[in-house]
C-alpha cells in the first residue's frame, strides 16, 4: 500500500518548461542531519560556558510577599541568582506586559519567579531548592467567561501598559489585552433578510508546538560594554535584536543573533523568549557564556502555547443557501501575557469568517487576559481555531436548511469579483478554494451525508463510517510593510552563494530558494549553496520565519537578486563582447550574444571581474541583491477593520473519511485528501512534506492535545506521558496532497506559501465527518475516544 | 541524574542479598531502569546505592520448571517475554499485554519484573500475569518465601516487598491445551500510551473463566466476584453483556487527567464484554 | 560552526563530586576506556564524554525517543541507561552508521524520501530502524510503525519515514543477494 500519493496537479503543468522549479530536489542539507553533523544550539558548548536554571511558580495568581536567595547565592559554583526585583524591565511584541522574571506578583503557574547560573546544572538545580519564596495566592482568572467579568484583573496596570496604537486595542480595567473589530454592510438588515438564523458556541483548549529541540539559548553579554552575542534555536533572529534593543535601549549594532540549525519552530520560536534572561545573567557573571536549554517540562508550561478559543457565531441564511449575514466572538484565552495573542486576535478579524462572501458582517475578536501559560504564534496563527469555529458553522447551517454541505458552500465561497470582510476585491489571480473543494470532494467520493437510516443501520455494526469536508484560507500575518533580502556572491568557480534573513526550520526554504536561484540563473542546482547558520551581523534582513510567507517574499527576492547579478555580468561582458547590453542573454554558465551563440563568456570568467588576456581587469567581484517589500498593504481603520491585510491567500480544503467504534469512541481515520491552490509548485517533495506533516499536526490538535487545569489553575499535563501527540501509529491510513496551480501574478513563478494551512481546519473536517458517521455534533476539541462517547451517550438521553 | 549515587553491579545473587541486607531502604534496584532513572533525574528518590541485576545470570532466564510451570527470572526484558515462544504460545496473554507495552525501545529495557514491582495502578503485564495465577518468588538473606501475585500488591506503588528483598522472579503455573487469553487495552493515543483501561481474560481447559483488570482500582484488580458469577453461569449468547453489566459493581475507577472515572467505567463494560466474547468463541482465532 | 568549542571541560557538565569510574565499552567499532562520573547517563556519555552529539535529549524521560542508539543490537532510549551499565557493551550511535564516507542505504533512502524536515527526530528514528532492519530485514508496514512508535516527529506526519524504511529494506535485500 502506498501511504502518500505523490503530490499531484491539477491544472497546467506549466513546471514542464522549468529547470528547477517544481522538480523534488533533495534538501540542501540532508546529508548533516541524516549523519548526526547538524549542529543546534542544543549541542553547543562554549568555553567558561555556566548553565541557568529557573525557579516556577506553583500558583496561578499570586503576590510575591518575600523572596530569598542568600542561601543559593552562598552555594559554592553559583555565579548569579538574579528575581524581578533586580529586572525592571518590561517586554513585549504589542503589548509592553511582560516581565522577565516575575515582579512583585505571579500571573501563571510555571511563570519564572528567580533565575540561578552556576557551573553545572546540577549546582543551578541544588541553588533553585535553596530559594526561598513566600506568595499571598490571588484568585485566578481561568476561562474568558471570568476574563470577561473583570472581577479579577491579570493585569492590574492595563491603563498604563505601552502598547502600539492603533493597530490594538487594550480596553481600561478590563482583562481585555485588545478588542479587534472588523464591520462591513449593516448587519440588522442582514438579519432582516435571513430567512433561517443558526447559532452556536464553539470551543477549543490551549495546545503545545511541541518542537523537539526545547526552547534553547547562549548568550554572551560584555560587561563593559552594550555588545550582546547571542546563539538561539529562534525562527525570528532579526525580531530577537529588535526586541532587545528596544528593552533594553541599546542599540542594534551592538547585538548578534546567530541561529544554527533549528529543531522545530511551528511559532514557538517566534519572537523573543529565554534570550532576556540570558542577556542579565552573563552580563552579571561578567560575560560569562550563559546557556538557558529548557526541560520538557518548561516546554509545556513555562514556554507560550497556542490559545485556547471560545467562539460564539450567529448566521443569517436564505432559503437557498445563502449567507447574508453573520455575527461572530471570538474570545481568546490568551493567558497571562499578550505576547502574539493579539495579533492572533487582528487576524481573527480580517480572516475569520473563512473564505465566503459575506455582505453584512460584524466581528468581535478579543484577546483576553487569564491566569493560564501565556500565548503565542502557532502554526496557522489562529486560523485552525476560526475554523473550527467557522467550518463546523457552515455544516450546522447545510443541516439546517437540509442541505449538501457542498453545496451550501460552493454557494458561498469567495470568488473572483467577491469582496472579502475587509473589502479586498478577489481577482482572477487570486486562486480557486472552490476548485479546491472539488478535487477533495472527487478524491473521497463524496455524494452527500448519509441518511438517518443508513446511519442507523450501520451503528448496529458497532463500527460506522462517515465522510466531512472543510475549506480554508489563510494570507501572512504580518505588517503592511514587511520586507526581506537576499545577498548573492560568485566565486571564481561559478559557484554562487546565497546568503538569506529567513530560518529553515525544516521547513526547505533554502532549498527551494536555491531552486529559483538556480532556475533564474540558468546554472546547476550543486553549485548553488545557500549559507547555513543565519547570523545577524552577516545575512541581510529578514522581517521573521513565520506567517508562510518566505517563499512568496524570499523567493521574490532572490529572484531581483540573481537578476540583478545577471545585469553585473551582463554590462562587463558587453564591454568584452563589444556590443549593447541588451543584445545578451544567459543559459548553460554563460552569458552569450543572442544571435552570435559563440560570442559568449563562461560565469565563472565573470566572478571576480573580467581579466583580459594581456592581465587589464574590468568589473569586479560580483555580488547581487535583491528585495522584496510587502506592495499595496495598509493598515486596518480602527473602527471596522476594513483594509488590505493579505500579501496573498492561500485556498485550500480537506475532505475526511472516518470510521468510529461507537463502542470505544475511538476514531480511525480512513484518509485525508488536502488540496491548496499553491499558485505553482516550487518543490514538489517538500511541498507534500509540508502537507502531510502539517495534517498530522492539525490531527493531534483536533483528537488528542490540549492543556488541561486544576481548577486552581496549575497544569496536569506537563510532560509527554500525559502531552500525548501522534505517533507513527496514530495516523491516517492514507493522507493525499492535491496541488492547484492557479498562478498568483506577483508570486515567484506564481508560488503562494503553504507551510501553515494543512492543520488548518483538519479539526472541522474530522467533527463533520465525525457527524455524517454519528448524527452527532460535537462543538468542542479534541474529540477525545472519551468526548465521543459521551456524545452519543448524551444524544441516546 | 541530579542524585548523588553509588552504583554496584553484583556477581552473584549473595553479593546482591547481602548488600540490599546492609543497606535496607539506602538501596534501589536496578533491572531495566526505565521507571528508576526517571525518578532519579527528578530527584524524586534520592539512594546512596544502587543495585544492577543483570550481572546475575540466573534472572535472566524464562525456562519451563518442573511440572510444566514457567519461570520469568527478574532481569528479563518485557521483549524477551513477549517474543518468547513458550509465552506466546501458552501465555497469550502476557504476550498481548507486552506488545501493547509502552514503547519498543522501552520494552527492551523495561522488565517484566519490574512492571510488577513498581506496582502502578495501570500496570499492563499484571492483570495477565493475576489471570495465570502466577506467584512471586522473593528472596532475602533470611530466606525464600512465594506469595501470590494477587497478594503481593497493597497500594498505589506499594507492595509486601522489604527494602533487604529481591523480587527473584515469577512462576507461571503449567497452563493446559485447549485454553484461550486475551489482554485489552485502551489508551489515548495507539502510539506509546498508558492505559486507561486494561483487561485480562482466560478461560482455562475447564472452562472456567479468570479475569483481571488495570487502572480501575488502587492495584491491579482480580475479578473475583464476576469469575464466580460467569463461572456460575449457564452459557448463553447474554454472558458477554452481563459479563460488561456485572463488572461494575466490582471496579472504583478514579478520574484523573487521563479519564473521568464513568467513562473508565464505560469502557470496562466494554473491554470485558469484547473479552469474554472472545474466550467464548468457538474455533480458536 | 563552533567546532573549535566542541571539546570543552565537560567534566564541569552533570559531575556529582563522586569517584569517577572507568568504563569500557565499544562505540561505533571502536574500543573506548574512559573515567566517568557514576551518575552519569549514557546519552551524557556519549555526547558530553565521546562528542557524538548526533544523539539528541528530547525529553529525557524515555518518551520522545530522540536519544534512542543501538545497545548491544538493540534499540533503547539512552537516556534511561546509566553510564555504568555499558561496561562491555557495544553501541551504535547515528555517527556509526555510514561506512568509510559512503552512507548506508538507510540513510540514502531518508533523504530521498525526505523522511525528515526539522532533523533533531532523525538520529533516535534511523537507530529504531536500523535495529528493526537488523531483526526483521523485510518488515511490514504494521511492524515499522510498531518499531518507530517511540519516536516523536513533529514534522514529517511520519509517512516519509516509513517510505524511506520500506525502501531501504528492499535495497537492502537486492544489495545482500547480489
Amino acid at each position: 500500500m502506498t501511504l502518500v500519493m505523490e503530490g499531484r496537479s491539477e491544472g497546467a503543468m506549466r513546471e514542464a518548461g522549468y529547470r528547477y522549479v517544481g522538480h523534488s530536489p533533495d534538501r540542501q542539507e540532508a546529508l548533516e542531519k541524516v549523519t548526526g553533523r547538524a549542529r543546534y544550539v542544543h549541542d553547543m558548548e562554549l568555553p567558561g560556558m555556566l548553565y541557568a536554571k529557573m525557579l516556577h511558580s506553583p500558583y496561578a495568581h499570586a503576590e510575591i510577599l518575600s523572596l530569598d536567595v542568600s542561601e543559593a547565592k552562598a552555594l559554592p559554583g553559583v555565579k548569579a541568582v538574579l528575581t524581578g526585583r533586580e529586572l525592571p524591565y518590561l517586554l513585549g511584541l504589542y503589548m509592553v506586559d511582560k516581565p522577565i522574571l516575575a515582579q512583585h506578583k505571579v500571573r501563571y503557574q510555571g511563570e519564572p519567579v528567580a533565575a540561578v547560573a552556576a557551573v553545572d546544572t546540577r549546582t543551578a538545580a541544588k541553588a533553585l531548592s535553596l530559594i526561598k519564596v513566600e506568595y499571598q495566592p490571588l484568585p485566578a482568572v481561568l476561562s474568558v467567561e471570568e476574563a470577561l467579568t473583570g472581577g479579577v484583573l491579570v493585569h492590574e496596570d492595563i491603563n498604563t501598559l505601552d502598547y502600539v496604537k492603533g493597530v490594538f486595542f487594550p480596553q481600561p480595567n478590563s482583562n481585555i489585552a485588545s478588542w479587534h473589530k472588523t464591520i462591513k454592510g449593516d448587519i440588522q438588515k442582514g438579519f432582516a433578510q435571513a430567512e433561517l438564523t443558526i447559532e452556536n458556541e464553539w470551543r477549543l483548549p490551549q495546545v503545545a508546538h511541541v518542537p523537539l529541540e526545547t526552547h534553547v539559548v547562549i548568550v554572551q553579554a560584555d560587561p563593559y560594554s552594550p555588545k550582546v552575542k547571542i546563539w538561539s534555536s529562534s525562527q525570528s533572529p532579526f525580531a530577537v535584536r529588535n526586541l532587545l534593543a528596544k528593552a533594553f535601549g541599546i542599540s542594534r549594532g551592538d547585538i548578534t543573533v546567530v541561529v544554527p540549525y533549528i529543531g522545530g519552530g511551528f511559532g514557538g520560536k517566534a519572537g523573543i523568549h529565554l534570550e532576556p534572561l540570558g542577556v542579565v545573567l552573563s552580563r552579571v557573571c561578567q560575560g560569562r557564556p550563559v546557556k538557558i536549554q529548557a526541560t520538557r517540562e518548561e516546554e509545556f508550561n513555562q514556554l507560550p502555547t497556542r490559545e485556547g478559543l471560545r467562539g460564539r457565531v450567529k448566521t443569517g441564511v436564505t432559503k437557498d443557501g445563502k449567507i447574508v449575514a453573520e455575527e461572530i466572538y471570538f474570545d481568546w484565552d490568551g493567558g497571562a501575557y499578550a505576547d502574539y495573542s493579539v495579533n492572533v486576535g487582528r487576524a481573527a478579524g480580517y480572516a475569520g469568517a473563512g473564505p465566503y462572501e459575506i455582505p453584512n458582517i460584524e466581528l468581535h475578536s478579543r484577546t483576553l487576559y487569564t491566569n493560564k501559560v501565556f500565548g503565542t504564534a502557532y502554526r496557522g496563527f489562529g486560523h485552525l481555531e476560526t475554523h473550527w469555529v467557522i467550518e463546523r458553522q457552515m455544516d450546522l447551517a447545510a443541516q439546517a436548511l437540509e442541505m449538501d454541505p457542498y453545496e451550501f458552500r460552493m454557494k458561498n465561497l469567495l470568488r473572483e469579483g467577491a469582496t472579502t470582510i475587509t473589502g479586498e476585491k478577489i481577482t482572477a489571480h487570486s486562486g480557486c478554494v472552490d476548485q479546491c473543494l472539488e478535487a477533495v470532494a472527487k478524491e473521497i467520493a463524496w455524494t452527500g451525508y448519509q441518511s438517518a437510516a443508513e446511519r442507523e443501520k450501520a451503528f448496529k455494526t458497532g463500527k460506522v463510517r462517515g465522510k466531512g469536508l472543510a475549506v480554508l484560507h489563510k494570507a501572512p500575518a504580518m505588517p503592511p510593510n514587511t520586507s526581506t533580502s537576499a545577498i548573492m556572491q560568485m566565486d571564481e568557480d561559478g559557484t554562487v552563494r546565497l546568503l538569506l534573513g529567513a530560518i529553515d526550520m525544516g521547513q526547505g526554504a533554502y532549498t527551494t530558494m536555491a531552486q529559483i536561484a538556480a532556475e533564474v540563473l540558468d546554472m546547476p542546482l550543486e553549485k548553488v549553496k545557500v549559507i547555513w547558520e543565519n547570523d545577524t551581523d552577516k545575512n541581510p534582513y529578514d522581517w521573521q520565519t513565520v506567517a508562510s510567507k518566505y517563499t512568496f517574499m524570499g523567493g521574490n527576492a532572490v529572484i531581483r537578486c540573481a537578476q540583478d547579478l545577471l545585469r553585473q555580468m551582463k554590462e562587463v561582458a558587453a564591454c568584452v563582447l563589444r556590443c549593447p547590453v541588451d543584445e545578451l542573454t544567459h543559459g548553460n554558465e554563460r552569458i552569450r550574444h543572442i544571435q552570435h551563440q559563440d560570442k559568449a563568456i563562461a560565469f565563472k570568467d565573470l566572478a571576480l571581474g573580467y581579466a583580459y588576456q594581456n592581465g587589464t581587469g574590468i568589473g569586479g567581484p560580483l555580488i547581487g541583491r535583491g528585495v522584496y517589500m510587502a506592495e499595496g498593504l495598509t493598515n486596518l481603520d480602527p473602527a471596522t477593520g476594513q483594509g488590505l491585510p493579505a500579501l496573498d491567500w492561500t485556498y485550500g480544503a480537506h475532505g475526511a473519511e472516518i470510521e468510529i467504534d461507537v463502542e470505544t469512541g475511538e476514531i480511525h481515520v480512513l484518509k485525508i485528501a488536502s488540496a491548496f491552490d499553491v499558485g505553482q509548485v516550487i518543490n514538489r517533495k517538500l511541498a507534500v512534506g509540508q502537507v502531510v506533516g502539517g495534517v498530522i499536526q492539525g490531527l493531534g490538535s483536533a483528537l488528542i492535545e490540549g492543556y488541561k487545569y486544576s481548577p486552581e489553575g496549575r497544569l496536569l499535563n506537563p510532560s509527554f506521558t500525559d502531552n500525548k501527540i501522534p505517533t507513527a501509529k496514530d495516523i491516517p491510513d492514507r493522507v493525499v496532497p492535491i496541488f492547484i496551480e492557479n498562478p498568483q501574478r506577483d508570486g515567484p513563478f506564481g508560488a503562494r506559501g503553504v507551510g501553515e494551512h494543512p492543520m488548518i481546519s483538519v479539526p472541522s473536517v474530522l467533527a463533520n465527518a465525525v457527524y455524517d458517521a454519528l448524527g452527532v455534533n460535537f462543538y468542542e476539541l479534541p474529540l477525545s475516544p472519551e468526548r465521543i462517547v459521551s456524545g452519543l451517550a448524551r444524544q441516546k438521553e | 541524574m541530579d542524585s548523588d549515587f553509588l552504583y554496584i553491579k553484583p556477581p552473584s545473587l549473595s553479593d546482591l542479598l547481602n548488600h540490599l541486607e546492609s543497606w535496607g531502604e539506602k538501596s534501589k534496584v536496578l533491572a531495566g531502569g526505565t521507571d528508576l532513572l526517571v525518578l532519579l533525574r527528578r530527584h524524586d528518590l534520592s539512594p546512596s546505592y544502587v543495585v544492577d541485576i543483570k550481572g546475575i545470570e540466573e534472572l535472566q532466564r524464562l525456562e519451563e520448571v518442573e511440572g510444566g510451570d514457567i519461570f520469568l527470572g527478574a532481569g528479563l526484558t518485557v521483549n524477551e517475554a513477549a517474543h518468547s515462544g513458550l509465552v506466546q504460545k501458552r501465555y497469550k496473554a502476557l504476550a498481548d499485554a507486552a506488545n501493547k507495552l509502552a514503547s519498543y525501545q522501552l520494552r527492551n529495557r523495561a522488565t517484566v519484573v519490574g512492571n510488577i514491582c513498581n506496582a502502578s495502578p495501570g500496570a499492563d503485564l499484571a492483570g495477565p500475569l493475576l489471570v495465570f495465577d502466577a506467584k512471586v518468588q522473593i528472596v532475602s538473606t533470611q530466606g525464600k518465601r512465594e506469595v501470590l501475585l494477587q497478594d503481593f500488591f497493597t497500594g498505589v506503588k506499594k507492595t509486601i516487598l522489604r527494602p533487604q528483598e529481591l523480587l527473584y522472579g515469577l512462576t507461571l503455573p503449567a497452563v493446559t491445551a485447549g485454553e484461550r487469553s486475551i489482554y485489552l487495552k485502551l489508551a489515548r493515543i495507539k502510539g506509546h500510551d498508558l492505559g486507561i483501561v486494561g483487561v485480562a481474560g482466560r478461560l482455562d481447559s475447564r472452562k472456567k473463566f479468570h479475569l483481571a483488570m488495570s487502572s480501575v482500582a488502587p492495584t491491579p484488580l482480580r475479578l473475583t466476584r464476576l469469575e464466580a458469577l460467569l463461572n456460575g453461569s449457564s452459557r448463553s449468547a447474554e454472558l458477554p453483556d452481563q459479563a460488561a453489566e456485572a463488572v461494575q459493581e466490582e471496579i472504583r475507577p478514579i478520574s484523573d487527567v487521563r479519564a473521568s472515572a464513568a467513562y473508565r467505567q464505560h469502557m470496562a463494560g466494554v473491554l470485558v464484554k469484547r473479552v469474554v466474547q472472545y474466550l467464548v468463541q468457538e474455533g480458536g482465532e | 560552526m563552533c567546532a573549535e568549542h566542541e571539546h570543552k571541560a565537560a567534566q564541569t557538565y552533570q559531575d556529582s563530586g563522586l569517584p569517577r569510574v572507568l568504563l569500557n565499552c565499544t562505540v561505533n567499532g571502536e574500543n573506548v576506556s574512559q573515567w566517568i562520573d557514576p551518575t552519569m547517563s549514557l546519552l551524557h556519555f556519549l555526547r558530553h564524554e565521546l562528542n557524538l552529539l548526533g544523539t539528541k535529549e528530547g525529553c529525557g524521560e524515555g518518551e520522545c525517543g530522540a536519544c534512542t542508539i543501538i545497545f548491544n543490537g538493540r534499540a533503547v532510549n539512552s537516556c534511561l541507561v546509566l553510564a555504568q551499565e555499558a561496561e562491555g557493551s557495544r553501541i551504535l550511535t547515528v555517527e556509526g552508521l555510514g561506512q568509510e564516507g559512503q552512507l548506508s542505504i538507510l540513510q540514502q533512502e531518508f533523504i530521498k524520501e525526505d523522511a525528515l524536515q526539522c532533523g533533531f527526530c532523525t538520529p533516535g528514528m534511523l537507530m529504531s530502524a536500523r535495529a528493526l532492519l537488523d531483526r526483521n530485514p523485510e518488515p511490514e508496514e504494521e511492524e515499522i510503525k510498531e518499531a518507530i512508535a517511540g519516536n516523536l516527529c513533529r514534522c514529517t506526519g511520519y509517512y516519509p519515514i516509513i517510505e524511506a524504511i520500506k525502501k531501504a529494506s528492499e535495497r537492502e535485500k537486492e544489495a545482500s543477494q547480489r
